[in-house]
């Protein structure tokens, strides 16, 4: 299992909007350069992008969550 | 070829010079490097002469192809860089190739990143700067940020210092948990009740998403204004005045909970109340505070506040004696 | 007449930290207070004191910003504080030489309308439009009096800033007949370029698109803000207007609105300027006579 971080501080979100699905839930596949998430800083939304494949085991931060740079986001179980 | 190809414009990376002076008087703000400490040690490392343009990055660096030989210096934000895939230090001069990539890794501290190149960005110049502003997208390439794909031109290089020229630790800045900036209290801070001004300046403030080269904006307490009639012009919110004219550093306090430092691409002028004034040496902290991160506010005088900038000047000074020998 | 007996009250000296001073010469808005401001401004200017790097005259206050390297601010208000008492009080003898300038306006187009309609709900009355809204608090019957009232008596800049080029407007009328409308309660992210809009008692055109909190109550076919400096009136300077300007905001309609858009767009268009000679002091003794004799002068 390995943590990705963030990259950007900003206030983190999981959905590209508040009516939508979430990109990806727990448990659920990525591919590197699958979008998980998106990070607001200066009044853009910037993609998070997976680096790496494996399933989702676990969402560090929640919806609308404040986030560091280099905070932990999201635990991959990879294959 | 005489330029370098951006394989990654990073977050907001921009060109910017010592900034664009005397246009304050029709709206236009300077821009400008908002950290001139980092800025001018990189042109230093990189040999070039005076404010020289050069890259201002945003908490992710850009990635540089380099299409000749250069001497290349990165300062500022503690971060992670690389030449070609390898590890390389910040704060020295760095000697690249043709073909040469700098790259940057994960934040570790710090807001902004600065890269200079020896021979300096040799975008034209406009209104007598190569600073980039936004707002009416005039300075820089192309007046807005870098992107992937853009070739941005370069100078002729003068004569850098020599590879691995590096500066002493003690010229390094630091990056506390909480940013102490002094503050000259002033202005229009009248409109503070007096419990207010105390509580604004015991308050440890965090800095939202919405910080950039235009203002900070911070939260943590709230902040009450004297009761009044209205003058005349003013607009009805106990924030407002007669709009007047905004000093770059200055603070206000819209709606009472939201305190605002303005800085290098800000409005020069509007109707809140500025309560203070960030001193210009201060304002490269704040330039390397990022979104989540902490400032306080100490009360300071003009005598102390011009002697901030002297010694910020005569650091800089020794530093150019230590690296020119 | 209400504006000639308004007395200032101490000027008050602020220092903006090490790289800035700021005066307040009243905290309510007046003609006298920003004939002061142009009088001790330009003053300044003239003393072309070494480390003065911007001289910014506001509606009743002014800035300055300086390099501490040159010159320690506290000299520098020392100067100010004698530059106010030897050019800040009104004689009847000054002059200012200025321009007096036609803008056209098409009020309620339906660019400003489509935008005030988005953002309802950063307003004080989500149920009319800004124009309806101002026309209400101000005691006018319908929306075309108040754009009768706008266009009646000529407007004076007596600020640039918050964006290159933005001029802040007072009219040229009494205290009792000028128009106060408040800022919308949250700003709006979006306003069109060269909208024209009310906040507090000053009219004001946007040079650039972006955000803002006036009323908006129409849209000016020509620029304020020209950063190509390709139109003639802006070969000299990117912004257009110049504090002490005289502007004539004047109603027009649609037809001469898309007219002067395309004079604008091949290159050609040309505000209507005249030179002239202000004197503060007859103004404000009478106003009407005054503003009467500046619009003849800029339409004979």
């Amino acid at each position: 299992m390995s943590t990705m971080n963030a990259q950007l501080p900003g206030v983190f979100y999981r959905r590209p909007s508040p009516e939508q699905a979430p990109f990806i839930e727990e448990g659920g596949t990525v591919e590197p350069g699958q979008l998980v998430a998106l990070i607001e800083v200066m009044k853009t939304f910037n993609e998070v992008k997976a680096d790496r494949s494996g399933i989702i085991s676990k969402f560090l931060l929640g919806d609308g969550d404040e986030v560091e740079a280099g905070q932990g986001i999201v635990e991959v179980d990879e294959a | 070829m005489n330029e370098v190809l951006v394989r990654s414009g990073g977050l907001y990376t921009t060109v910017q010079d010592a900034g664009r002076d005397g246009h304050y008087a029709i709206g236009m703000p300077p821009s400008g490097a908002m950290d001139r400490y980092s800025f001018t040690i990189a042109n230093l490392l990189a040999g070039n002469p005076g404010p020289t343009a050069a890259l201002e990055a945003t908490y992710l660096g850009p990635e540089l192809e380099f299409t000749d030989s250069r001497t290349v210096a990165v300062t500022g934000a503690d971060c992670s860089v690389t030449v070609s895939g390898a590890s390389a230090p910040m704060w020295m001069s760095l000697r690249v190739g043709p073909g040469d990539v700098l790259g940057f890794g994960p934040l570790k501290a710090g807001a902004r990143p600065y890269v200079a190149i020896s021979g300096g960005l040799d975008v034209p110049e406009y209104l007598n700067s190569r600073s980039t502003y936004k707002l009416t997208g005039i300075g820089g390439f192309g007046g807005r940020a870098l992107a992937e794909g853009d070739r941005v031109p370069l100078g002729q290089a003068q004569d850098p210092p020599a590879e691995g020229t590096t500066v002493p630790e003690e010229f390094l800045p630091e990056f506390p948990d909480v940013v102490e900036l002094r503050l000259v209290v002033g202005l229009c801070s009248y409109r503070l009740t007096e419990n207010a001004l105390d509580s604004f300046l015991d308050t440890t403030w965090k800095v939202t998403k919405d910080a950039d080269r235009i203002g900070y904006r911070l939260r943590g307490g709230t902040i009450d204004f004297v009761e009044r009639e209205q003058p005349f012009g003013a607009g009805s919110d106990p924030a407002n005045v007669v709009d007047l004219g905004y000093p770059i550093g200055s603070v206000q306090i819209p709606g009472g909970n939201e305190p605002i430092i303005l800085l290098n691409d800000a409005v020069t002028g509007g109707g809140y109340a500025t309560v203070g004034t960030v001193v210009s040496a201060d304002r490269d902290r704040v330039a390397q505070t990022g979104t989540g991160g902490y400032v306080r506010f100490n009360a300071t005088d003009v005598d102390s506040a011009v002697q901030a900038r002297q010694d910020r000047d005569a650091w800089l000074h020794k530093l150019r004696t230590v690296l020119t020998g | 007449m209400a504006e000639t007996t308004v007395r200032l009250p101490e000027a008050r000296y602020e220092f903006g930290g090490d790289e800035f001073v700021f005066v307040e010469l009243d905290r309510e808005m007046s003609l006298q207070a920003n004939f002061k401001a142009m009088a001790i401004t330009g003053a300044l200017r003239d003393r072309e004191l070494e480390g003065v790097v911007d001289i910014c005259p506001s509606n009743a206050s002014y800035l300055v910003r300086l390099d501490p390297g040159k010159l320690h601010p506290t000299e520098l208000v020392e100067e100010l504080r004698r530059l106010e008492h030897s050019a800040g009080e009104l004689d009847g003898t000054r002059v200012v030489s200025t321009r007096v300038v036609d803008v056209p306006v098409l009020f309620d187009d339906p660019w400003t309308r489509e935008t005030l309609l988005r953002f309802r709900d950063n307003h004080q009355d989500p149920n009319v439009t800004d124009l309806e809204y101002a026309a209400r608090i101000n005691g006018f019957s319908a929306v075309e009096e108040l754009i009768e009232a706008i266009g009646s008596a000529p407007f004076i800049v007596t600020m640039l800033g918050f964006v290159p080029g933005l001029p802040f407007c007072y009219q040229m009328v009494p205290r009792e007949r000028q128009i106060e409308v408040p800022k919308y309660v949250r700003p709006r992210t979006d306003t069109p370029e060269r909208a024209f809009g009310y906040g507090g008692a000053f009219a004001v055109v946007y040079p650039v698109r972006g955000a803002g909190g006036y009323q908006l109550f129409g849209i000016a076919p020509a620029p304020v803000f020209d950063g190509t400096q390709s139109l003639p009136d802006f070969h000299d300077r990117i912004a257009f207007p110049r504090p002490s300007d005289i502007l004539r905001y004047r109603p027009i309609d649609r037809a001469e609105y898309d007219h002067v858009r395309s004079e604008v767009e091949a290159g050609t268009f040309r505000y209507r300027i005249r030179e002239v000679e202000f004197s503060p002091t007859a103004f404000l003794e009478d106003p009407d006579s005054v503003n009467r004799d500046l619009l003849e002068e800029l339409y004979r």
